[in-house]
């Protein structure tokens, strides 16, 4: 692991705002502090904090609810306002160093809008460019399959991001592959975010706060990612009451339990969920070998050591289980734990320092007879990040840090009576990244957001890695354990700028450089759980991607509605696929089969949405393109990626009736995603053999869907607060096509038949919610 | 592997509404294109190379046979063979013999363009025996056969078995490579059939082992890894990758041939 001098990190930061005004020799001093719910304790991220006497300054409070503005001495009087929460207004006297605490007390309000702005016009404001936030209790009124309401299958309702595929957890961000989001649960990365097929996500809506999608534009601390960063937080748990929540499902079920340690302190919040449709398949004579099931915990603790320096804990422990009695099984899963200190350095200078483990690892076993062996893989991340916020001045907050991982992949490894040939071990990298990242408010209407991260992917020793040229190959590298092999080095420049028009409209530009380290090998559409991960070697090169986006937003009736578009471009390079016909669960070496190109991405989208009143929602449309080009594929033309759609559209509407009732409904419409479908045919050896042409030429039909659900909530601040949901997924039950396949015709084989498979028709669900 | 087969089996189960229904879609026209079909074996000749046409999707299977083809095959050892045309699209030897390590060399002409390729007879792996796999699942016996062979120590062998329930050929392809357990006894069993043939009580299997070159290997194992499109399992399929330049579909493969039949007796 790399060890950065504070003071040189320092220094690059301050390299960045060289170029800003000059800092005035006025007799300065800081006003720091942290929001909180009044409630439950929990920190408020993105609460915004403004001075009465200086219309000028806007701050807002970091992941930790943290915030500091520098000002000349004298009295002031602070607006603290977060949405959903009556605004609080703090007056200070300023003659020296001042910490405050800020608690906020939410409104007796329903109408939550579900994409939440910090404020009002905080579209208008802020440089980040393709940025939503979900809040988890907004979500819980959209309708999704199964009742479950799940933050991944709610990010697939904005524009540029597209399901991988039917109920799939799975998505594409801006023609991107489902590897290259990087998916975080506090900073851990999680590799396999899927339960039972992708059907549910890993994260349980419970122990979730809230979920930031970033599509490409992501600011400077974040990387190892092309496409996006979905950056999921955990709730830190009420810290005045114990409170147990729960949910109980068709499918599955939930509980939480939450309270604190000590009172307005620490806190601590334990959650778990189970599916049990194992058991009805038990009661039924044709399915009662069938093993079908996940569960996962969730956990989380702070501890407040002093007013300067914080401790939290999270761990995710999740498990799939498939089977079929003893004869076949195959299970999957992801650990992760989080280890964070926050420290408040000085007035202006905040620290977060994180131990980050992450664990993904699949195991499939088959006994069949006398057959009986066990193919395992697995990826393990030991990572260690500082990140530092430097509130220089109130124009100019400066983020900086370092990040390394040491990643472990192993690849599949047979065992049992069926072992690899070739003898597999896995690989070790190293990856390496400091950033430096400024955020420049130069006046009332132009907000900056620059910085650059350069990432290093050091090739660890213990295995040999063959290099190839085409087919062949040419050399081996024998890399002693615990060696370096060959470095990538990779500059990642970022900006983002707004400039507000006037009152109620803003234009943005954006530029970014993305680098991947870690790619996926798969070998289905679905994301599967025997995908395979493989890190840069001496022929896989990182990926890169470099995406320019340009948007205009505008508010509408004094901020109630909202229209924002944004147009893209996105290159990419250093694309992987593998030769048709490898088995990359098996083959000796996979880098033999490998195959590289390159990519484009480009659209338009727009998301306009109402976000107060009794009826909300949004409705978002993408246009867009995405295509790859790799020697080797499609005689080295252009193709379209499987993920390629032209247009996609999601309506999502949510009507308060009253104070109790509420109803929902969501509608879907898009493209099919390109396949290859077959042109001709021929006979040999026999059977019918089936004859393509370019791939991905086909579109499946066009897909489309219409969910709606009830929910009745009774709510008592108090004591009990109840709700019950009901959902019905597919509401005219479109057979919307699974997979398309072609066979010959059982009654006339001398015809090939056509046969479509969809999933769902009608699928109702009804989950009770409880807290008390 | 059939884990792929296995989790579209858990899908069905998961999903019982899962519904199937035939469709028709818009076809792109496709190119007509020489398709060849030429093997040799290591058993007596004479072997036959089939000449025909591919055709549209939507058309009856009636592959136009290719009549005025010139096929040659010649050896390694020099042996030359002009081969006579039959009928059906059928040419046959009359020179050739099918030798372990001999290579073959083939070259097709069709209205004056011209086809190559060549392949490598593998050495014989002996099929010892046929044995009978039983397992049980959801309380119903499930039967599959475990072809009886010892990989040789060398890496690259590479197999494919063709299996005929009661004559009916099971359209699952069977293709093996010692990338996993080389040099041992196989224990690996073939496919169960699929929904519309699977193996009883008292039904007859032939199962013919063939050794196989990789290059046929990679042919056949690209076939078998193509099913439907879409976002459930599918795949983007292209015609599997062969060693014919030139253009045209199909295979030559010389490869070795042994057959033998097994009674699956009560359990």
């Amino acid at each position: 692991m790399i060890l950065i001098d504070r003071k040189y990190l320092l220094l690059l930061a301050l390299s960045l705002i060289a170029f800003t005004h000059p800092v005035q020799a006025q007799d300065k001093t800081t006003v720091n502090g942290t929001v909180k719910d009044k409630y439950s304790g929990e920190s408020i991220m993105g609460a915004v904090i403004k001075i009465e006497q200086l219309a000028n300054i806007v701050v807002t409070s970091n992941e930790y609810g943290f915030f500091a503005i520098a000002l000349p001495k004298g009295k002031y009087d602070l607006r603290i306002s977060f949405v959903g929460f009556e605004e609080k207004r703090v007056p200070i006297s300023l003659n020296g160093p001042l910490s405050i605490s800020v608690l906020l007390e939410s409104k007796n309000q329903l109408a939550e809008v579900v994409v939440e702005s910090k404020r009002k016009d905080d579209n208008l404001i802020k440089a980040q460019m393709g940025t939503e936030t979900l809040n988890m209790k907004s979500i819980a009124k959209v309708p999704v399959i199964f009742g479950e309401k799940d933050v991944l299958k709610t990010i697939q309702l904005l524009p540029g991001v597209k399901s991988a595929g039917e109920g799939n957890s799975g998505f594409n961000v801006r023609g991107g592959a489902s590897d290259q989001n990087l998916i975080l649960l506090d900073e851990a990365p999680v590799y396999n975010a899927s339960h039972l097929l992708g059907f549910f996500s890993t994260f349980n809506s419970d122990a979730i706060k809230d979920a930031t999608l970033i599509k490409g534009n992501a600011p400077a601390q974040y990387g190892g990612r092309l496409s996006s960063v979905l950056d999921v937080k955990m709730k830190e748990g009420n810290n005045k009451n114990y409170i147990v929540n729960g949910g109980l499902g068709l499918i599955s079920s939930r509980l939480s339990f939450e309270g604190p340690i000590q009172e307005d302190k620490s806190s601590f919040i334990l959650s778990g969920r189970r599916t049990y449709a194992d058991i009805f398949l038990k009661a039924s004579d044709k399915f009662k070998d069938n093993i079908l099931y996940f569960y996962d915990f969730n956990a989380k603790a702070n501890y407040k050591i002093d007013d300067k320096n914080k401790i939290y804990f999270s761990g995710y422990f999740g498990r799939d289980e498939l089977g079929l009695g003893s004869s076949f099984g195959i299970n999957w899963g992801n650990k992760t734990g989080t280890i964070r200190w926050n420290r408040v350095i000085s007035n202006k200078l905040f620290l977060n320092t994180s131990f980050i483990y992450s664990d993904y690892n699949y195991d499939v076993g088959l006994k069949n007879g006398e057959t009986q062996f066990n193919v395992n893989s697995n990826i393990k991340d030991v990572n260690l990040k500082q990140d530092y916020t430097f509130y220089f001045n109130p124009k100019n907050t400066i983020r900086f840090g370092f990040n390394s991982i040491l990643h472990t992949i192993t690849p599949s490894i047979f065992s049992g009576t069926v072992n690899n040939s070739v003898n597999k071990v896995g690989r070790n990298g190293l990856e390496n990244a400091i950033y430096v990242n400024n955020n420049f408010k130069a006046n009332q209407q132009l907000t900056l957001d620059y910085g650059f991260r350069v990432s290093a992917y050091t090739i660890m020793g213990g295995d040999v890695y063959n290099l190839y040229s085409g087919n062949e190959k040419t050399s081996s590298i024998l890399l002693q354990k615990n060696a370096f092999g060959k470095t990538y080095l990779n500059l990642e420049p970022r900006i983002t700028g707004n400039y507000r028009i006037n009152d109620f409209s803003s234009f943005k530009l954006a530029y970014a450089r993305n680098v991947q380290h870690l790619h996926l090998l798969s070998n289905a559409t679905a994301s599967s759980p025997s995908d395979q991960w493989i890190g840069d070697s001496y022929n896989i090169k990182p990926e890169l991607a470099d995406q320019v986006s340009v948007g205009y937003s505008r508010n509408f009736k004094n901020n109630t509605y909202e229209l924002g578009t944004e147009l893209y471009y996105k290159g990419m390079q250093n694309q992987l696929d593998y030769k048709d016909g490898t088995n990359i669960n098996t083959i000796a070496d996979v880098e033999s089969a490998l195959l590289y190109g390159i990519g484009r991405a480009y659209g338009f989208e727009l998301l306009a949405k109402k976000k107060i009143g009794k009826l909300s929602g949004w409705i978002s449309y993408t246009l867009s393109k995405t295509e790859r080009k790799i020697e080797g594929i499609n005689g080295g033309n252009w193709y379209n990626a499987k993920q390629d759609r032209t247009h996609d559209i999601s309506i999502v509407t949510i009507v308060e009736l009253n104070s109790k009732w509420s109803v929902s409904g969501v509608f879907v419409y898009n493209t099919g995603n390109a396949v290859t479908f077959p042109t001709g045919k021929y006979s040999l050896g026999g059977q019918t053999i089936y004859q393509y042409a370019n791939r991905n030429a086909n579109r499946m039909p066009t897909y489309h869907r219409l969910d709606f659900s009830v929910t009745y909530e009774n709510l008592n601040r108090k004591k009990h607060e109840s709700s019950w949901n009901f959902s019905l997924y597919n509401v005219y039950g479109r057979e919307n096509a699974y997979r398309i396949s072609f066979q010959d015709d059982p009654l006339d084989s001398s015809k090939t038949q056509i046969i479509q498979t969809a999933l769902f028709r009608w699928v109702p669900s009804i989950t009770y919610n409880f807290k008390f | 592997m059939q884990s792929k087969i296995i989790l579209y089996l858990f899908l069905s189960v998961l999903l019982f509404s899962s519904c199937d229904k035939v469709i028709t879609l818009p076809i792109e026209d496709n190119q007509s294109t020489v398709v060849i079909e030429a093997n040799i074996t290591d058993k007596l000749g004479p072997y036959s190379v089939k000449l025909s046409r591919s055709i549209d999707l939507n058309e009856a299977n009636i592959y136009p046979a290719i009549e005025n083809g010139t096929v040659v095959i010649t050896d390694n050892t020099g042996i030359k063979d002009t081969l006579t045309y039959s009928k059906g699209g059928v040419y046959n030897t009359k020179l050739i013999k099918g030798v372990y390590g001999r290579t073959y060399f083939l070259e097709v002409t069709v209205d004056g363009k011209k086809y190559t390729a060549q392949s490598t007879m593998p050495y014989k792996v002996n099929l010892d025996s046929l044995r009978v796999n039983v397992f049980p699942i959801n309380g119903k016996n499930q039967y599959s056969i475990i072809p009886g062979f010892t990989d040789p120590l060398e890496l690259g062998n590479c197999y494919r078995f063709i299996q005929k329930i009661n004559d009916t050929l099971d359209k699952n392809y069977n293709i093996f490579n010692d990338n996993l357990n080389n040099g041992k006894v196989n224990q690996r069993p073939l496919n169960n059939g699929n929904k519309d043939l699977t193996i009883k009580v008292l039904d007859f299997v032939s199962v013919e082992m063939q050794c196989i070159s990789a290059s046929a290997n990679l042919y056949y194992y690209s076939l078998s890894q193509q099913s439907g499109a879409g976002p459930g399992g599918g795949t983007a399929p292209t015609n599997p990758p062969n060693n014919i330049s030139g253009g045209a579909l199909g295979l030559f493969s010389a490869h070795t041939s042994q057959t033998k039949v097994i009674l699956i007796p009560f359990y």
